[in-house]
């Protein structure tokens, strides 16, 4: 496979750098070995995106590796990518079909794997008449060549996308329901959102002491995972989910909707930062995070988690700390695979979720009273019970549990 | 927390004769992920009869920033400097300029956005502009 990049005139260099080298990564967890790359400065060709020459060294370097794939890092029209897969003679796809691609080896659920084809036929659907028009060129259809190709093409994509937009709403609706209850049973959501690779699933499996899939890798978890997560007495449910990756078009987060839905409405959002990246990577990387939380979270506080901060010394994490200041809300520091921080990340996380209130309740010493005192245990902290003639409760829970419970309180007394 | 003037610009397509423009610059207090403060707000109106271009933008966001009383970063969206480099209209503003960032700023931007659009239309109403 060889990687092509076109960067515009006078662009940042270390920016394209990083792209090309996030590029490279992306190829590597599609599965791809890099045999070669390409890189030209110039503004867009309309006929291959690069100039004519450089297409034909291109060619030249396909012959000569032997390479099956040539993946472009900019967008390609159709016309641009039927003309190159014609000069270069092997597949040509640009960095959309390449996230693409690797969503579609990760998806495993019926869900997932409906978002990705979902994506797939948004990204086909405003290309459907010029790539059949260009394949059916010397052919028309129906009686007398009267007929059309592109049209029926066309026609089965939407509805094939509206066919899977109903069934992604009914989950949809699911999940909302399911969010409903878990606040009913008085868990509060939190959600690890951050851009890809940046550790979250390693987070996730060190604060719920699971082992979900970590890797070094772009794009591990495609499928969100949620597990309890244990804050001292608090009930909490924590929810790894996919990482977000820059300029990722709109057709692709509308796909995955329902899977972000996780993270936009969730009572606490941890925002997941490789802090031993140089401080230009990280500040981009939040950029793009910051760009696709911040219309969609209405008022969910944010806690930055950076990880991985056993790799730097505390001289350089102080440094590092005041460059990124001002894109990182409520900044903590772990270590999520030595497990430094995490208390400090616990106890973070209770001050930012919803507050609780405390009280003491006096219920009576019977079955009744035993049955409401077994419920508060479901629903809150008891701090302190102390039996006599009638149970004492140090109680500590949601506005709402202790309206009930004092409530019930009162009405046992009576 | 950090000082901000967050701008934005309505009205630069054609209408009837030229080009309608309204500035709102907002003077804020902004956090990583909130607005703090909003502590002032000034708009401008301008005509141009020509197409303006990144200098005019510029001049017309730096008038608006004068008539605030409090200094700041100006902050604006990528689009209100026609997709330049950021060092392209920071060269050219006299205060320090930056793109929107993080959420506050994105919320900051937004504010101005309401601001200068409605006003426009404001105006546009009251002078009986053509548009």
């Amino acid at each position: 496979m060889i990687l092509v990049k076109r960067t515009a005139p006078r662009s940042d260099p270390e920016r394209s750098e990083n792209l090309f080298l996030e590029l490279y990564e992306l190829a590597k967890a599609a599965g791809y070995r890099p045999v070669g790359e390409l890189t030209q400065t110039r503004f867009p060709d309309s006929k291959y995106q690069l100039g004519r020459g450089k297409i034909e060294e291109l060619a030249e370097l396909v012959e000569r590796t032997g390479a099956e794939k040539v993946i472009f890092y900019n967008k390609l029209s159709t016309t641009q990518l039927y003309n190159i897969s014609e000069l270069c003679r092997c597949q040509v796809i640009d960095r959309f079909q390449l996230i693409l691609e690797i969503f579609a080896k990760r998806a495993v659920t019926y869900r997932s794997k409906l978002q990705v084809e979902l994506a797939r036929l948004r990204y086909e659907l405003p290309r459907a008449r010029a790539v059949v028009s260009l394949l059916k060129k010397e052919e028309r259809a129906g009686f007398m060549g009267l007929g059309d190709y592109e049209d029926s093409y066309e026609q089965d994509l939407k509805k094939r996308i509206s066919r899977i937009e109903t069934e992604l709403a009914s989950a949809e609706k699911d999940d909302e329901a399911l969010r409903a209850f878990r606040h009913r049973q008085g868990f509060s959501l939190i959600s690890l959102a951050g851009y890809t690779n940046a550790g979250k699933s390693t987070l996730f499996n060190t604060l719920v002491d699971e082992s979900t899939e970590a890797r070094n890798m772009l794009f591990t978890t495609l499928v969100p995972m949620t597990r309890a997560l244990d804050l001292g007495g608090r009930k909490a449910l924590l929810t790894d989910t996919v990482g977000f990756i820059e300029e990722l078009p709109h057709w692709m987060v509308d796909a995955f909707k329902s899977t972000l839905d996780g993270i936009f409405l969730s009572d606490l959002i941890l925002l997941v930062v490789d802090v031993s990246e140089d401080p230009e990577t990280i500040l981009q990387k939040l950029t793009t995070c910051h760009d696709t939380l911040w219309d969609k979270i209405q008022g969910v506080p944010v806690i930055t988690v950076l990880n991985k901060t056993d790799l730097l010394s505390p001289e350089e994490l102080e440094t590092r700390l005041e460059e990124i200041g001002y894109l990182a809300p409520n900044p903590i520091q772990v270590s999520a695979k030595d497990g430094a921080g995490i208390a400090e990340l616990k106890a973070g996380i209770i001050g930012h979720l919803p507050p609780w209130e405390t009280c003491s309740l006096s219920l009576p010493n019977s079955e009744k009273g035993m049955s409401v005192l077994s419920w508060l245990y479901e629903e809150g902290i008891v701090h302190g019970v102390e039996y006599g003639e009638r149970i004492l409760v140090d109680y500590e829970a949601r506005a709402e549990v202790i309206n009930r419970a004092r409530a019930l309180e009162q009405a046992l007394g009576d | 927390m950090w000082d901000i003037i967050a701008a934005d610009i309505s009205g630069r397509h054609r209408i009837k004769g030229g080009y309608y423009m309204v500035c709102a610059a907002a003077a804020l207090t902004v956090s990583a992920d909130h607005v703090e403060k909003v502590k002032q707000v000034k708009i401008l109106p301008r005509w141009l009869d020509y197409p303006p271009k990144l200098l005019d933008v510029v001049q017309l966001i730096e008038d608006t920033a004068d008539q605030l009383s409090f200094e700041g970063m100006v902050v604006t969206e990528k689009g209100d400097m026609y997709n330049e480099p950021k060092w392209v209209p920071e060269s050219m503003f006299s205060r320090p300029f930056k793109y929107q960032e993080s959420i506050a700023e994105r919320r900051a931007i937004e504010l101005v956005h309401h601001i200068s659009l409605s006003a426009r239309n404001l105006l546009i109403k009251e002078l009986e502009i053509e548009a």
